[in-house]
């Protein structure tokens, strides 16, 4: 087995300095690894800290301390110490982030938005059109909003665009905050195979899911979060 | 968040391209700048943010070779040589500055000739490079107006006959004709309204990123740091209080300025 997240001593607080410098503790005293080919959901109340969690992991937020290991291009970074561009770096080859909202760019089309990280990692134009098409077709997303770009998209319809552009080539390891939240049950059922494939394909996935049924196919694994709250 | 076909391993670049240490400027009494420091890659793009008066635009003169700063090192390493661009004579560095790097003013009026048409605003970089086959000249400075999205009927118009969008797209033009290593901006799209400005922004990222030019973008709108920029100096009375990653200085600040500053604005 390839560890490919290990997470030692991390805490977070944050440090609210307009609010009177009230500090915030989240959590203290994370541990944990997750290994190639597995699905650790995170558990926890409301406001536990299970998306701040997931965004330490990406780099997006900053721990009070403690290290991430990514296990990147076969060896281990700390993303917590490593300077931007290696964090871009990770990020480019190793570590995707589904999130719930798609971040729009003016101007680009839905196609272009699901090519790009595939052109990114070299596919030819024709190549990654093609898989780029294939997976907007599996996601039910309506042929005419192809060429479009999403700023007019209804909610669903965003995230379906954001969740083909995650799964269209799935990176070595999947982060995921409640991908399904605005999408009907044949679309949370494909989310949830994609998320088996990627799995099958060695991905390591850490996710959150609020809908209990598809937390309960997606996981091997939970962590509760909540168990951590009291060591802040 | 990344849209361009190829990306540089800057994983493996070994050494950044532009390297400044302990710059500082005063104006008089008045801090302009103060001891800033900083390295940056090829490729890499890097946002300076900060209110009215913090001192972006002067940091940006010195940096960029227009504003000799008071203390502290420019070092430029895109030659063959490093070149510390303030040891060099005024005539070595006007050369670096127009063949190596590129300015964008706020004012297309600043970086444009006004009095020259828009072909010849673009054709005059080419022959400062040394470029002298006037029909090439003419094939590439049409080739720059429509990846500007400036029609080719309108290659022998003056500027002044443009509007402030096209002007502007037609300054970036000039700029980014010569490949420049390096670009630096301040408020690129400051003066222009908001549908404008998307379109504009949206131009600059997919150049900035299918060139794989390294960049350092003034503004003050996080927005626009947003979606432009790698990295991220937030500026406050000539100092620089915070930097990092992009998303990690948005949306998890640390000093109390940052946090006033991101949290002024609804969603960025
Ligand atoms: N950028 C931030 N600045 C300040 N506080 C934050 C920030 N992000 C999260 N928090 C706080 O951290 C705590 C944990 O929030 P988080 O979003 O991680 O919870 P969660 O477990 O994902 O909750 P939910 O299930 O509702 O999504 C909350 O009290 C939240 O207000
Ligand atoms: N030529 C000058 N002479 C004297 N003081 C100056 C001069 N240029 C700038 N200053 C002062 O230096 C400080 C920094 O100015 P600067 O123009 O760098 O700010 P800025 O961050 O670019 O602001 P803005 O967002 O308004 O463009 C200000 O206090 C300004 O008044
Ligand atoms: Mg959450
Ligand atoms: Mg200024």
């Amino acid at each position: 087995m390839t560890t490919m997240i290990r997470v030692e001593n991390v805490a977070k607080a944050f440090t609210l300095h307009n609010q009177g410098g009230v500090r915030l503790p989240v959590f203290g005293d994370v541990n944990f690894s997750v290994e190639a080919g597995e699905a650790l959901v995170l558990a926890g109340a409301s406001g536990a800290g299970k998306s701040s969690l997931l965004r330490i992991l990406y780099g997006n937020y900053r721990p009070s301390s403690g290290t991430i290991h990514i296990t990147h291009g076969g060896k281990p970074v700390d993303i917590v110490a490593a300077v931007p561009r290696t964090v871009l770096d990770i990020r480019r080859r190793t570590l995707g982030f589904v999130s719930q909202f798609l971040r729009v760019i003016p101007r680009v089309s839905a196609l272009d938005i699901v090519r790009d990280p595939l052109l990114a990692r070299g596919a030819t134009p024709e190549e990654a059109s093609e898989r780029a098409k294939a997976m907007l077709a599996r996601l039910n997303l309506p042929e005419r909003l192809w060429n479009l770009a999403p700023a007019t998209f209804s909610g669903g319809e965003q995230q379906r665009v954001n969740i083909a552009r995650s799964f269209v080539d799935p990176s070595a390891i999947m982060l995921i905050d409640e991908p399904t939240a605005s999408l009907d049950a044949a679309n949370r059922d494909v989310v949830v195979e994609l998320i088996a494939e990627a799995r099958g394909k060695g991905s390591a996935i850490v996710g959150i899911f609020h809908d209990e049924a598809v937390r309960e196919r997606v996981a091997t694994r939970y962590l509760d979060i909540t168990d951590f709250r009291k060591a802040s | 968040m990344t849209l361009h076909a190829t990306f540089p391993d800057t994983a493996l670049d070994p050494a950044p391209l532009l390297s400044v240490a302990g710059v500082s400027r005063f104006y008089g009494e008045r801090i302009g700048c103060k001891d800033v420091s900083f390295d940056l890659w090829p490729g890499e793009v890097l946002g300076v943010v900060g209110e009215s008066g913090s001192g972006k635009s002067t940091l940006l003169r010195c940096l960029a070779g227009i504003d000799r700063p008071d203390a502290g090192e420019v070092l430029f390493r895109g030659l063959d040589t490093p070149l510390d661009i303030y040891s060099v004579p005024e005539q070595e560095r006007r050369k670096l500055m127009r063949t190596a790097w590129g300015i964008v003013h706020q004012n297309p009026r600043d970086g444009l000739r006004m009095d020259v048409s828009a072909g010849g605003n673009v054709g005059e970089r080419l022959m400062d490079r040394g470029d002298r086959h006037y029909g090439q000249i003419r094939e590439r400075a049409l080739d720059w107006l429509s990846r500007v999205e400036i029609s080719g009927t309108r290659i022998d118009d003056r500027p002044r006959q443009f509007s402030g969008g096209m002007q502007q797209r037609l300054q970036i033009a000039r700029v980014l004709v010569s490949e420049p290593r390096l670009v630096f901006m301040d408020e690129p799209t400051g003066g222009l309204d908001v549908s404008v400005q998307a379109k504009l922004l949206d131009l600059l990222r997919v150049l900035v990123r299918d060139l794989g030019l390294a960049a350092i973008i003034v503004t003050h709108d996080l927005a626009v740091a947003r979606l432009l920029t790698d990295r991220l100096m937030v500026m406050k009375d000539g100092h620089v209080i915070e930097q990092g990653l992009t998303d990690q200085v948005l949306d998890d600040p640390h000093h109390a300025y940052t946090q006033l500053l991101t949290s002024a604005v609804l969603s960025v």
